[in-house]
């Protein structure tokens, strides 16, 4: 599959790109971005996979979280996908922020007319890991996934519903039925977020069932922090480092 | 070519030796015999081209005249210029010197170039023409090849050179030593010359005075007499005058009346009766003859006698306490004599400086040796002696010596190995004097024990003050630490070891802080609260014990790089763990002040709450999973303080916590229950991330 580079800066020793392809579960052109360490010169990295919330692109990470200096330091490959297919021309897609474009929800529709296009579950556990281990250095057996928002919900799903894929991970019913082995999630979440205290967010259910379930989880509820990527610059290390943990073992 | 400069060393030795001959010679009016000096300049000088020589290419400055000369006569059959030098070295070899100085070389003969030699004829020792060997004059000789011939040549010349060398050298030495000795001979005799002349004018003295008195008693006898007799003169010569004038008068009364002469001679018969009654001493009063003395020279004959006689030494000399050469049980003690007087044997008496209570028992002991040193053992460690030394001969004994004051060196501390705390990069040790008396300072030694009985370097840290002492380690190792108290007298023994592994943290929980409801096991590792309630009494309230919440505090070594446990505990049991400083305020609780830092878990079933505190704060964190061992890592050089589950590798909290003094692992239990404290493991993977 043909990619086309779209932009290149060196960041912290290394490479944040942004390449195009025709995606084939999308049916439409797609863009990503990728974030190449210092050591991928010399070797194959491991790979983090990034999944950003509603109405982000493939930009709003790579511009604010202020990840790449763990990302070097570590020797990770970051990959940060769409949160949609684009350009897709479909009737209704652009009516609401949280349906449709830019709210992929990392689940593959199934009904008409979505179904076509919005396959962004097997877009981001099938072809773009297949995309990415054939053109660039990374270690196919070494992949970690974390997300913010819709993006977090998307890491934990795409994690408890694929056990052993993904070895590090950042969803409350998987948990439950996860039978597969060791998983270690950290989550964080800021005590202002609007959406926590309207109820969008129900991170008690989540952890309740892990306990139960005992899944090791680590949830922390930080004092002051909100939903925005000030509170994702804020943590993005403690995430780095703890997905680093697992893939750098 | 004349004399050119040769390497300044070789020049200069070669003069020194000159003048040192010619200084002998001089001094000892010996034979002037300049061949001496010039032979040893000739001897020396070859050595030079020998260890030259090989090199044939090198152009030598006292070849270079020869080497134009090869040069212009080119003659081409013969090879290289270097074998035409070579050639030339030989002739110099083989027909000797032409003069005085090598440097001058003189070709005794010119020969035709192209019928240069190229054998050796070793039984005339000449070199000769192949072509020449086939001639009646050599034929059955022994040939061999010039070049080898030359070889054989320059090594017999060479080891010559090297033995002349060496008798250089031996000459040399005894020269000096003969100006000692002669030095020595003349010192010898001015002592002996002295003591003879003080010996004889002694004698002198008495025999003169001796004289003078036997002269004086002569006189004086003498006078004696000739007064005694003189007195008897002067009675004689009364006695006759008046023997005469008693004539006279009788004859004058004779010539009276009478009756006058009657009167008269009854008068006068009375006197002459009276007269003659009286005897007249004729005896001599002193006789002519002056008895014989017999004068007293057994003084004169005792120092007549001395004058062979070897006189008592002189007292000896005691040194002062040579530096580390006592131990803990003896002391070898020096003295030296600086006369030459004959010693049969010294007397060493000793005994050990008391504070001079008059009471105590001063036993001195004495020791009799025959050297000029003695070890005196059996003594007690850490203890002064006095020491002094007499020196005996036939004649007697010297005077003592000064008294010397000499100390056995101190017992071997013992090492406190319960209170022994490592880290990966030092190790803190604690150890027990050993002595009743202060000593000087400590040196504590270190050996890697990699394999027991190897002969590792021992590392050692000299000029401790005090019982304890901080030494720098390299991690991953195992030590045997050994202490010595060291004093005047020297080291002591080496106390037993005690064993450090490098390899993590090392600390165990201190009992003086401990929580009166708390006990501690004897390995210092596990602190358990029983479920039986508070003794009746509680005990008095001290600054350094827990009395409010039930806790105890370990202690870490203080050394301010990254420290690592694990705590054992029970899922259900309320416990709190992490550090405090040491003067962390021991009536409040664990978190609830600036100096502690904890992670306390309470269980009220089924839920786990778990807090992180410090100065009464906490963050909010939900953890799934109980851990049932915590690992804790302390880096003072990031200030954090970290827990993790260490089971299934998780990490649970960091503290960003500034550290100005050092703390120490504390922990508590708000109910019954154990908690136990793994040591010793350096710092997983996981953990080495934060």
């Amino acid at each position: 599959m043909a990619l086309k580079q779209i932009s290149s800066n060196k960041c912290f020793g290394g490479l944040q790109k942004v390449f195009e392809h025709d995606s084939v579960e999308l049916n439409c052109k797609m863009k990503f971005a990728i974030y190449l360490p210092p050591k991928a010169e010399t070797g194959k990295c491991p790979a983090l996979y990034w999944l950003s919330g509603l109405t982000c692109t493939e930009q709003n990470f790579i511009s604010k979280s202020g990840y790449h200096q763990a990302a070097s330091e570590h020797g990770l490959v970051v990959i940060a996908p769409d949160t949609s297919p684009r350009g897709c021309n479909i009737k209704g897609e652009d009516e609401s922020w949280d349906f449709g474009t830019g709210a992929g929800f990392y689940v593959d529709a199934t009904e008409h007319p979505w179904k076509t296009n919005y396959r962004m579950y097997s877009y981001v556990t099938e072809e773009l890991p297949q995309l990415i281990n054939a053109n660039f250095p990374v270690d196919p057996q070494r992949m970690s996934i974390f997300g913010h928002s819709m993006g977090g919900h998307g890491a934990l799903i795409c994690a408890l519903k694929n056990p052993g894929k993904y070895k590090a991970y950042d969803a409350t019913h998987l948990v439950k039925s996860f039978p597969g082995s060791q998983l270690d999630i950290l989550i964080d979440q800021g005590k202002d977020d609007q959406f926590l205290s309207d109820g969008q967010l129900l991170p008690d259910n989540f952890i309740a069932a892990c306990a139960e379930k005992k899944t090791p989880v680590v949830f922390r509820l930080q004092e002051g922090y909100d939903h925005s990527y000030y509170f994702i610059a804020t943590f993005i290390t403690d995430h780095i480092r703890h997905h680093a943990k697992y893939l750098n073992a | 070519m004349t004399s050119a400069p040769r390497g300044a060393a070789r020049g200069t030795s070669q003069r020194d030796l000159e003048e040192d001959a010619d200084e002998l010679v001089h001094l000892y009016g010996l034979e002037d015999d300049d061949e001496l000096g010039d032979e040893f300049a000739d001897e020396t000088m070859p050595r030079i081209e020998v260890s030259e020589y090989p090199a044939a290419e090198q152009r030598d400055w006292r070849l270079s005249g020869e080497a134009a000369e090869a040069e212009d006569l080119g003659f081409g059959g013969w090879g290289s210029e270097g074998q035409c030098q070579d050639l030339r070295e030989a002739y110099r070899y083989a027909h000797g010197r032409a003069s005085e100085e090598y440097e001058c070389y003189v070709i005794p003969e010119e020969e035709d170039e192209e019928e240069a030699p190229d054998v050796f004829c070793a039984t005339c020792k000449l070199p000769l023409r192949a072509l020449e060997k086939v001639l009646e004059e050599h034929k059955g000789h022994e040939v061999t090849p010039l070049s080898k011939a030359l070889e054989s040549a320059k090594d017999e010349i060479h080891k010559n050179m090297c033995r002349l060398e060496k008798q250089i050298i031996e000459m040399e030495n005894f020269a000096c030593h003969l100006e000692e000795v002669f030095i020595t001979v003349e010192e010898n005799f001015g002592r002996q010359e002295q003591n003879f002349e003080s010996h004889y004018n002694e004698i002198l003295e008495t025999l003169a005075q001796k004289y003078e008195e036997k002269i004086l008693a002569l006189g004086e006898k003498k006078k004696e007499k000739l007064e005694a007799l003189y007195g008897q003169l002067v009675s004689c010569g009364e006695n006759l005058d008046t023997c005469k004038e008693l004539m006279e008068t009788v004859e004058e009364i004779c010539h009276e009346e009478k009756v006058d002469f009657i009167k008269d001679a009854v008068a006068m018969a009375d006197r002459l009766r009276k007269f003659l009654e009286t005897k007249t001493d004729v005896e001599l009063a002193a006789q002519p003859a002056l008895e014989d003395q017999t004068l007293d020279f057994s003084d004169v004959e005792q120092l007549l006698g001395s004058i062979n006689t070897i006189p008592a030494p002189s007292a000896p000399v005691i040194n002062p306490q040579a530096p580390s050469s006592a131990t803990g049980s003896s002391v070898r003690v020096c003295w030296s004599l600086f006369s030459d007087d004959t010693v049969e044997s010294y007397q060493l008496s000793y005994r050990p400086v008391r504070d001079g209570s008059p009471g105590t028992d001063h036993t001195e002991s004495t020791v009799t040796v025959k050297e000029t040193y003695c070890s005196v053992a059996n003594l007690e460690p850490n203890t002064q002696y006095e020491f002094r030394v007499t020196a005996q001969n036939r004649a007697g004994l010297s005077p003592a010596s000064e008294r010397a004051v000499y100390m056995t060196a101190p017992s071997p501390p013992v090492i406190k190995s319960k209170e022994v705390r490592s880290c990966e990069e030092a190790a803190l040790i604690r150890w027990e004097s050993g002595n009743l008396n202060p000593v000087d300072s400590y040196t504590v030694e270190l050996t890697q024990a990699e394999a027991p009985g190897a002969a590792g370097v021992t590392e050692s840290v000299v000029g401790v003050p005090t019982c304890e002492a901080l030494v720098q380690l390299q991690p991953r190792q195992s030590y045997a630490i050994y202490v010595r108290a060291l004093n005047v007298g020297g080291p002591s023994a080496r106390s037993e070891p005690a064993t450090v592994h490098t390899t993590g943290s090392y600390f165990r929980l201190d009992e003086q802080t401990c929580h009166p409801w708390l006990a501690i096991s004897e390995d210092g590792l596990t602190a358990v609260r029983s479920e039986r309630k508070a003794p009746t009494r509680e005990p008095p309230p001290r600054s350094t014990r827990f009395s409010r919440c039930v806790a105890v505090m370990g202690n870490l070594i203080p050394v301010r790089g990254r420290h690592y446990w694990e705590v054992e505990v029970d899922e259900r049991s309320d416990y709190t763990v992490g550090v405090a400083s040491e003067d962390v305020p021991k009536q409040e609780d664990l978190g609830a002040n600036r100096l502690s830092w904890c992670m306390r878990h309470t269980w009220a079933a089924p839920r786990h709450k778990y807090e992180f505190l410090h100065n009464k704060t906490t963050p909010d964190i939900r953890i799934t999973v109980p851990p049932k061992k915590i690992g804790i890592l302390l880096d003072y050089e990031n200030s954090t303080l970290s827990f993790f589950n260490v089971d299934i590798s998780q990490h649970l909290y960091t503290f960003s916590c500034q550290l100005p003094q050092f703390v120490h692992p504390c922990l508590s239990l708000e109910k019954p229950g154990r908690l136990k404290i793994h040591n010793g493991i350096p710092v997983p993977k996981h953990v080495a991330l934060y």
